[in-house]
């Protein structure tokens, strides 16, 4: 997994504070077909490291490298969006939109000043929505859309950008677990088949971690542990981590279960 | 829906330009005067192959008054529609209009200002060199107020919250400028008492001056360097992480627009007044008919909103006839209650 090319997308060292310091010298790369996941508790700093990726934030020390060598910073909004897609946890309104229409708006960064959306685009949007399962509902307005299908419009959205980085911020919140786990599968498909460098921000550890190749362990602004899924994930790192006890299992094929040792009394 | 292509704005726009030139026709023929449909042909025509009585009275009111408040007119509703739907997709918020937000009511204090500085009230702007000083003083009014309304709405935590606290803003400053432009109207002994009264509610009566090619130009500017920010815009309109995620420089354009909008803004307000809800009900009508794809919308609403204001001018000049009221009454009793209507639906763009 470790190759010695660039990577795709690099965090060097990278703090950001509101008021108080939200990140802390984190880095982080992303390499190009492989799903790196960030873990940790709520309120752990890891949807600011998402956006800090995205550009959508500047960082305050540190830089935000893409290819390794150009710093974020120094590309207009336009040049990052052709590169790096997002699925922000809340997405704006759209909901007067059809979801072919909604879906198109991905098409954007490419389009120029008078530009109007092309053939090819239209092409291009429907691959995605054909990708993400969507082609059914063209027309329908986005806000007739379940909570699933809404999560899979933005992410063929973030597709129809054809992006080479794609971060997604708790893609799967407040879906039903068969949901979760097949749009999961969609991405890491896509991440393979496509070259994609992706990244999964979630605080649902048992599905990040029987998914992601690579997982960083976020506390309190500062990345604890990263490396791959097999060695980050343990008995005592969760322990440490959400302070509960977990059990760990390998599983044939690499992946890994785990089951939070959960004891709920009654009161007597 | 189809996709949108270059040919569907040039056709909506075509389609919109002959709709315009039949109602300055019928905004010709109309008026204390009525003019048979054949005769204003025949003046036309004759206007038009240079072969016109210089002393026929018919043509003086056609060329020389109906002609310049029709132009005049649909240059004012031009560019408060547009300045409208601009606003609207910045704030996400349809109610959003530049009379609302007291951004017209700045403009008129900014000429106010401006007027009292260069002594006479009714010779300020035809001083020639000084063409582009009203309307220039009326966008720093018009643009002090837009920022000021940011100013004091900051800090809505939510959007939608932070959205309804600018437009309440808007009201409140436009409502304490309009008593302060009151005082100073009154302070400096004015003797055309009628045509302040009827320039603050918003009134296309006043004659053409050097001012008024100034606000066309600057109109006309001011719009060219809007349009291409609309697919921005577009996005803008669903959310500005979103607009970001896609692409657009967010800060960037939304001090553009501000500006662009409040310039055109204020420019026209400098020679027509306050004129409300011009940029409500046209961008309201515009998204019904065509669509809230600024693309087409602001080319769209901007023609729609030329042909509106002269409608309703020509039925302010037309109602009590041989009396004239001023165009801003007509706008605000059928704006008024869609501004109810939109608030109490609370729409989406």
């Amino acid at each position: 997994m470790r190759t010695k090319s660039l990577p795709e997308l690099a965090a060097r060292d990278v703090s950001f504070s509101y008021r108080n310091p939200v990140v802390r010298g984190v880095t982080l790369e992303l390499r190009p077909g492989v799903v790196a996941g960030i873990i940790g508790p709520n309120g752990s700093g890891k949807t600011t490291v998402l956006r800090l990726l995205g550009g959508i934030l500047r960082p305050a020390t540190g830089s935000v490298l893409l290819k390794g060598t150009t710093p974020l910073t120094a590309l207009p909004r336009r040049e990052i969006a052709r590169y790096i897609a997002m699925v922000p946890q809340s997405a704006g309104d759209g909901s007067l939109l059809t979801v072919r229409q909604f879906a198109m708006l991905g098409r954007s960064p490419h389009l120029s000043l008078f530009g109007f959306e092309s053939a090819r685009d239209e092409e291009i949007t429907l691959d995605a929505l054909e990708m993400t399962q969507l082609v059914s509902y063209l027309d329908a307005r986005v806000c007739e859309l379940s909570g699933g299908e809404k999560q899979r419009l933005l992410l063929a959205r973030a597709l129809a950008q054809q992006p080479k980085i794609l971060l997604l911020d708790e893609l799967t919140a407040n879906l039903d677990i068969n949901y979760q786990v097949e749009l999961l599968r969609l991405v890491g498909r896509l991440t393979r088949e496509r070259g994609l460098a992706t990244l999964v921000v979630s605080h649902e550890i048992h599905l990040l971690a029987g998914f992601a190749d690579h997982i960083a362990l976020m506390h309190e602004g500062s990345i604890r542990l990263q490396g791959p899924a097999a060695e980050v994930i343990t008995r005592e790192n969760l322990k440490q981590l959400f302070g509960l006890d977990f059990q760990v299992r390998s599983l044939p094929g690499g992946s890994i279960e785990i089951l939070p040792a959960i004891e709920i009394r009654r009161h007597t | 829906m189809n996709r949108l292509s270059g040919r569907r704005i040039a056709a909506v726009s075509i389609a919109l330009l002959v709709c315009w030139a039949g109602a300055v026709m019928l905004a010709l023929a109309a008026g204390s005067v009525a003019i048979a449909p054949g005769t204003l042909l025949g003046l036309l025509w004759h206007k038009f192959v240079g072969s016109a009585a210089a002393d026929d009275p018919l043509a003086t009111i056609l060329f020389a008054i109906r002609l310049p408040r029709i132009l005049l007119g649909s240059l004012v509703g031009a560019a408060l529609a547009a300045a409208g739907a601009a606003f609207q997709s910045l704030l996400r918020n349809p109610l959003a209009d530049p009379f609302v937000l007291g951004v017209s009511t700045g403009a008129s204090f900014g000429t106010i200002l401006y007027s009292m500085f260069t002594a006479s009230w009714a010779a300020a702007g035809a001083a020639g060199g000084l063409a582009y000083g009203r309307p220039m003083a009326a966008f720093a009014g018009a643009a002090m107020v837009i920022g000021a309304v940011y100013f004091l709405s900051a800090g809505g935590s939510r959007s939608g919250e932070a959205s309804q606290r600018l437009l309440l803003a808007g009201i409140v400053l436009a409502s304490f400028l309009s008593s302060i432009n009151v005082i100073l109207l009154t302070s400096t002994s004015q003797a055309d008492l009628r045509g302040i009264f009827y320039w603050l509610i918003g009134d296309l009566s006043r004659p053409v001056d050097a001012s008024t090619y100034a606000v066309t130009g600057v109109v006309f500017a001011g719009f060219i360097f809007l349009y291409p920010l609309s697919r921005s815009l577009n996005l803008i309109a669903l959310g500005e992480e979103d607009a970001m995620i896609l692409g657009v420089a967010v800060a960037r354009v939304k001090v553009a627009v501000y500006l662009l909008a409040s310039l055109i803004t204020g420019a026209v307000v400098s020679v027509s007044g306050p004129i409300a809800y011009i940029g409500l009900i046209c961008p309201h009508l515009g998204r019904m008919m065509f669509g809230s794809d600024n693309r087409i919308l602001l080319p769209a609403v901007f023609m729609f909103g030329a042909i509106f204001t002269l409608l309703a001018d020509t039925l302010a000049r037309t109602l009590l006839s041989p009396a004239e009221l001023p165009v801003g009454v007509i706008t605000a009793l059928l704006g008024a209650p869609l501004f109810v209507y939109l608030s109490r639906r609370r729409s989406s763009l």
